[in-house]
């Protein structure tokens, strides 16, 4: 039996969590709604609705273009960083060895530096060595900033491994590459998958480490960026709320994927 | 001067090659001067043992005796910094782990989480790149074995109960078919029924496979009722090896004696040939004892041969105090006597079908063939 104050304190519970969740999506529900207005020019109210820019981002040349950069970095950039995090991670959290300490520290300082100030930083490297900024140095850029996020990501996971079980598939006849497969990789899978996720997203949605380092080629946010502050129409907020639903969709796939597999181990 | 210098010259393997010299009764695992150094610290400080085909042998001792390192030098997960470990005759001192025909049950029991029971099962016969049929009907038949039922097989491994862990643990050491099974106290995690239960059914399973176990363990109790041979180890040295019998009725220094549990101990210094004399002058009848003994020794008495004397009866040795405390152990009791500034422990039935009351005066005695003799 509940008293009046449970029920007035889960009625309290219920009130704030809906007004945060408004705050935190309003000017996205802004953003989305400037996207399907008829008029030229950003302007609230919208007077008249349509999805006329809609239309007209997706027939566009160059935001295909567009997509296409920030896809294909995104998806180089998740691949390079989860390899790369993954052997990390193992390094950061299952094995002791000199000098790991340092390298727990020395992993997690490029997640702090002001990426600007780090886009900079490196394309004045690339400019040292000779190399052309183009996607393919964005790519490296981003590289720089997610692996180490990923690797904590899959360190988180890795901190909960039992190397005693590679012990065991050990004793019990199995070579490093067998292990690796069939013990270590299943175990550690939800944490290399949400590493995974964690660097698509973050190169997708990455604007100030891509507007040094990817020179002429654009990208979703440089080109938003750039859109903003010079020939502004409402393709602008159309293809950025296009962004934010597919990066939505793509986590929530992610998640459900995650789910399926635990729900898959728990009930056999 | 190099390490292995000191080291005793490495077992004869000259035999290997030909199994008709080979003796029968050659030992299976045969260490010799085995030490393992840490640092400036020797967990394990030279140890001999044969272990005989067939056998199962305990290892036991308190937590940082080194067993479990003896055991991982045995299971190929850390090598010898010294000494020789050979099976059946071949030197195996740096075979890792997954080419020696060992395996080792963990302590943690260390299953797969996130594969069935049969999938646990059948690793070691997947590594070896057994078809799927074959692993399903052994792993049922090892299933069998253990007395896990058969609809287990699809069943995730973390949702079975402490006891079917162990049993798919068991089943699992059983696929690798391995010349000799090492335990690391795998029973320690249970409750006291179930453990029992698993420690018979583990001799049983020792009986009908007729292969070797090592067994380690902090429990002497679990040794006594499993083993053939128990090993008793402190500092990292073996300090006796035998029988539980032997263990029991010959300890050879006191630490042993008291690993059993609660003892007598009286320490005594050497009265002519077979006397001894407490620290006060009182002297103490024993039997005849061995004379590698040097002047100082201790006399252990355990509680369940010291007595309560009462009527016609008499002990070889008695003391008289009075009942201090008292303690249930189920079918008998144990008693704390208060006499001369010391407490005696005495295991009997209860005081009061003797007649004695709590408090009241008592005289307790020991005869002298109950009293084990040990040195220092």
């Amino acid at each position: 039996m509940e008293t009046r104050s449970q029920i007035r304190a889960r009625a309290f519970v219920k009130v704030w969590t809906a007004f945060v969740i408004l705050v935190i999506y309003l000017p996205i529900i802004c953003g989305a709604l400037a996207g399907l207005s008829k008029g030229r020019y950003f302007g609230f109210p919208i007077r008249i609705f349509s999805t006329e820019w809609w239309g007209k981002t997706f027939a566009s040349l160059e935001i295909q273009s567009l997509v296409q950069n920030s896809l294909l970095i995104a998806f180089i950039v998740t691949l390079v960083s989860v390899v790369f995090a993954f052997f990390g991670a193992l390094a950061f959290a299952r094995y002791d060895w000199r000098g790991r300490k340092l390298f727990q520290k020395a992993i997690l300082l490029p997640v702090f530096f002001p990426q600007p100030v780090l886009g900079l930083a490196l394309l004045l490297w690339f400019n040292a060595l000779g190399i052309n900024p183009s996607w393919q140095t964005a790519v490296v850029a981003h590289l720089v900033w997610i692996v180490p996020v990923v690797t904590l990501v899959i360190a988180i996971q890795v901190y909960s491994f039992d190397p005693t079980l590679e012990e065991a598939a050990r004793d019990l006849g199995a070579s490093r590459w067998f292990i690796l497969r069939e013990v270590t990789l299943p175990i550690l899978w939800p944490g290399i998958w949400s590493g995974a996720l964690f660097a698509f997203l973050l190169s997708w949605g990455n604007f100030p480490l891509s507007l040094y380092t990817a020179g002429v080629d654009s990208t979703i946010p440089k080109w938003l960026y750039s859109k903003m502050v010079a020939g502004y129409s409402p393709m602008v907020p159309a293809l950025g709320t296009m962004s934010t639903l597919s990066a939505a969709v793509l986590l929530l796939a992610g998640g459900l994927a995650i789910t399926l597999v635990r729900r898959r181990r728990a009930d056999a | 001067m190099s390490l292995a210098m000191i080291s005793p010259a490495p077992p004869d393997t000259t035999t290997k090659t030909d199994d008709a010299v080979f003796p029968a009764t050659a030992p299976v695992l045969q260490l010799v001067g085995v030490r393992k150094i840490f640092g400036d610290f020797a967990a394990v400080d030279g140890i001999n043992v044969d272990i005989k085909e067939g056998e199962f042998v305990t290892i036991v001792g308190p937590s940082g005796s080194g067993k479990t390192t003896l055991l991982r030098m045995l299971a190929g997960m850390e090598s010898p910094s010294e000494g020789y470990i050979t099976l059946r005759g071949e030197l195996i001192n740096d075979v890792p782990a997954n080419k020696r025909p060992t395996c080792l049950v963990f302590q943690s029991l260390a299953l797969f989480p996130h594969k069935t029971v049969g999938e646990n099962i059948e690793f070691p016969l997947k590594v070896r790149k057994m078809g799927a049929a074959e692993r399903k009907a052994r792993a049922l038949e090892l299933m069998r074995m253990v007395r896990l039922p058969e609809h287990y097989y699809a069943k995730n491994v973390m949702r079975c109960s402490g006891g079917e862990k162990q049993r798919v643990a068991l089943a699992r050491a059983f696929a690798y078919d391995p010349d000799v099974l090492f335990f690391d106290e795998p029973l320690s995690a249970l409750d006291y029924k179930l453990k029992k239960a698993l420690e018979k059914e583990l001799k049983d399973l020792h009986r009908e496979s007729g292969k070797t176990f090592v067994y380690i363990t902090h429990s002497l109790e679990e040794a006594m009722v499993m083993s053939d041979r128990v090993g008793v180890m402190s500092r990292g040295r073996l300090v006796q090896i035998g029988t539980p019998e032997e263990i029991y009725t010959k300890p050879a220094t006191r630490f042993v004696a008291e690993f059993f549990g609660e003892v007598n101990s009286f320490e005594v210094r050497r009265d002519g040939r077979d006397g001894w004399i407490l620290g006060d002058g009182r002297s103490i009848i024993v039997a005849p004892t061995d004379e590698a003994i040097g002047d100082t020794a201790t006399v252990i008495v355990r509680p369940e041969t010291m007595r309560f004397v009462t009527g016609p009866s008499t002990a070889d040795n008695l003391i008289t105090g009075k009942i201090y405390n008292e303690y249930s152990l189920g079918s008998r009791m144990q008693y704390q006597v208060h006499s001369g500034g010391r407490i005696y422990l005495v295991e009997a039935a209860r005081a009061a079908v003797l007649g004695l009351s709590s408090g009241g005066s008592v005289t307790i005695g020991w005869d002298a063939p109950d009293a084990i003799v040990v040195g220092g």
